[in-house]
């Protein structure tokens, strides 16, 4: 073994970390959000939170729920990642295809996507750890209606950062939605947070259907404020990221980075 | 006119791809668009099929505004270049299927099955695009351009990665199609020769304007600023090449 071999491999790593802000998001960001998210959940725990077999459906249930609205962002942009990771966007917008008509297609085969590995997910949770989320379907739906628009909101939009920014911001389809894991109290209470978190946790349509699932498990049946909230907010995110996608395809053709993204 | 190209500019801030282009195409016509790397030729395609915004100019294609009547006119268009790819992990006929339906191919299986044929690349339709070699894979692309019955069709280097033999039949494809359907090529190529066979006009380009049009012949007295009985475009393009590097 030579140093001087290993030094040039070590050499050629790091210039990767250097130029390639995806390592850079493996290196730090995952393990800072994890220690932000499970740090929160420990206070919750001390400061009395629920404890024993309710903790443990309150914990699958948030899992299973955010797993749903984490993989329909995530596919929303991995879709459009696909497109160009194959050089095909030139292919695909030289026919009559128009960008809502993509959208569209895109939209509807991630909730088969979705629809499918949560289900999987549920059995899991049901056959290993006997948690049934299935009776709870019909006072849960509402709120994965919520993750479900919000994740396609934050898909768009991410998918308009990856038109402007091609693949040197890709890292986006896999980090963002975790980005707003720890303010979307998705284990703890809104209560847990400092209280300037809290405005922004009640400004995202994700605390409120947290806040709705939690309510749902610990018996007090279906919040329709929570739901009304939720999806209020949900409409005007979705208006402000189809508007955001617009003006920066149009932006992309002006420019004629639509050919050029790589 | 089946295509019309009245004052077409692309600028990028101060950076000047295409200026105060013009040139038309009648129907039927196999259209050259030539010139050195960098001429603007495939920012011209581009700007045609509506994927890069013109700074000024107008595109008309089938007498319609392009920017009016997108849907329209791109579903009597198609596109081919190797320098783009279909999704690698899907196979020839699954990728061809999604295209057959993007143009609203009626009997697509049976569609694809004719294309594949007429390109000698049917049996590799159970293949997935990233097993096919640089030469199949344009063959694809030109199954994927003539899926639709296209009445004008933009080939940008339909050739390129063919050898000889392959590059002859796909030639003689494009031909069957100008004249049985009457289809309507605009064509790029670095292969001079070829251009001669294949087209009547030429539009050549060179810093982003059209420095001449006309038949092989008219351009090149034209540029060659001699008198001549026989096309030579590849003395045309070294000319101009060369005059370019002296500047």
């Amino acid at each position: 073994m030579k140093v001087y071999r290993v030094k040039a491999v070590m050499l050629r790593h790091a210039y990767e970390v250097r130029r390639n802000i995806d390592r850079v998001t493996d290196m730090v960001y995952w393990p800072v959000l994890d220690t932000i998210v499970w740090g929160f959940f420990t206070i919750y725990l001390a400061h009395g939170g629920r404890s024993g077999g309710g903790l443990a459906g309150l914990l699958l249930g948030a899992a299973i729920l955010w797993g749903m609205f984490y993989a329909f962002q995530r596919d929303m942009a991995v879709g459009f990642l696909d497109e160009l990771w194959s050089r095909n966007l030139i292919n695909l917008f030289s026919t009559p295809l128009g960008v809502w008509e993509y959208l569209c297609g895109l939209i509807v085969v991630n909730l088969f996507k979705v629809g499918a590995g949560a289900a999987c997910a549920g059995l899991v949770a049901w056959v290993c750890y006997a948690f049934n989320i299935f009776p709870r379907l019909p006072q849960f739906v509402p709120f994965i209606f919520n993750l479900m628009l919000f994740g396609l909101a934050l898909g768009v939009f991410t998918s308009g950062l990856i038109f402007r920014y091609a693949t040197r911001v890709q890292a986006l389809a896999w980090s963002f939605a975790g980005l707003l894991m720890p303010v979307s109290c998705v284990f703890y209470p809104p209560s847990t947070l400092p209280r300037p978190l809290r405005a922004i946790a009640w400004i995202l349509p994700t605390t409120h259907a947290f806040e709705g699932m939690r309510q749902v498990l610990a018996g007090g049946g279906f919040s329709a404020a929570r739901f009304w909230q939720a999806l209020g907010l949900n409409a005007i995110y979705f208006a402000l990221a189809t508007v955001f996608f617009r003006w920066i395809f149009e932006s992309a053709r002006s420019r004629g980075l639509l050919v050029k993204l790589e | 006119m089946l295509l019309e190209v009245r004052h077409l500019s692309k600028h990028y801030g101060n950076v000047l791809a295409v200026e105060d282009v013009s040139f038309g195409i009648e129907p039927g016509e196999i259209l050259g668009l030539l010139g050195p790397n960098g001429a603007g030729k495939t920012t011209t395609i581009h700007m045609l099929l509506g994927l890069i915004t013109p700074s000024a100019g107008e595109v008309r294609v089938f007498g319609r505004s392009f920017a009016d009547h997108r849907e329209e006119i791109l579903q009597q268009m198609n596109f081919s270049s190797p320098y783009v790819s279909l999704p690698l992990r899907l196979t020839v006929m699954e990728n061809l299927g999604v295209f057959a339906r993007l143009y609203n191919v009626a009997e697509p299986r049976r569609r694809i099955g004719e294309m594949l044929e007429l390109f000698g690349v049917k049996h590799l339709s159970d293949k997935p695009i990233s097993r096919l070699s640089s030469g199949e894979n344009t063959r694809v692309g030109l199954c994927k351009a003539m899926l639709n019955r296209p009445r004008l069709l933009l080939l940008d280097e339909p050739t390129a990665y063919l050898d000889p033999e392959i590059a002859w039949q796909v030639k003689q494809v494009l031909l069957a199609a100008q004249r049985e359907f009457g289809t309507t090529i605009l064509y790029t190529s670095h292969n001079m020769p070829e251009v001669e066979r294949m087209c009547s006009r030429i539009v050549f380009m060179h810093h982003g304007r059209v420095i001449a049009q006309g038949s092989p012949i008219e351009i090149t007295r034209a540029i060659l600023k001699e008198e001549r009985s026989e096309p030579a475009l590849e003395e045309v393009f070294l000319r101009v090449v060369r005059l370019q590097e002296a500047s």
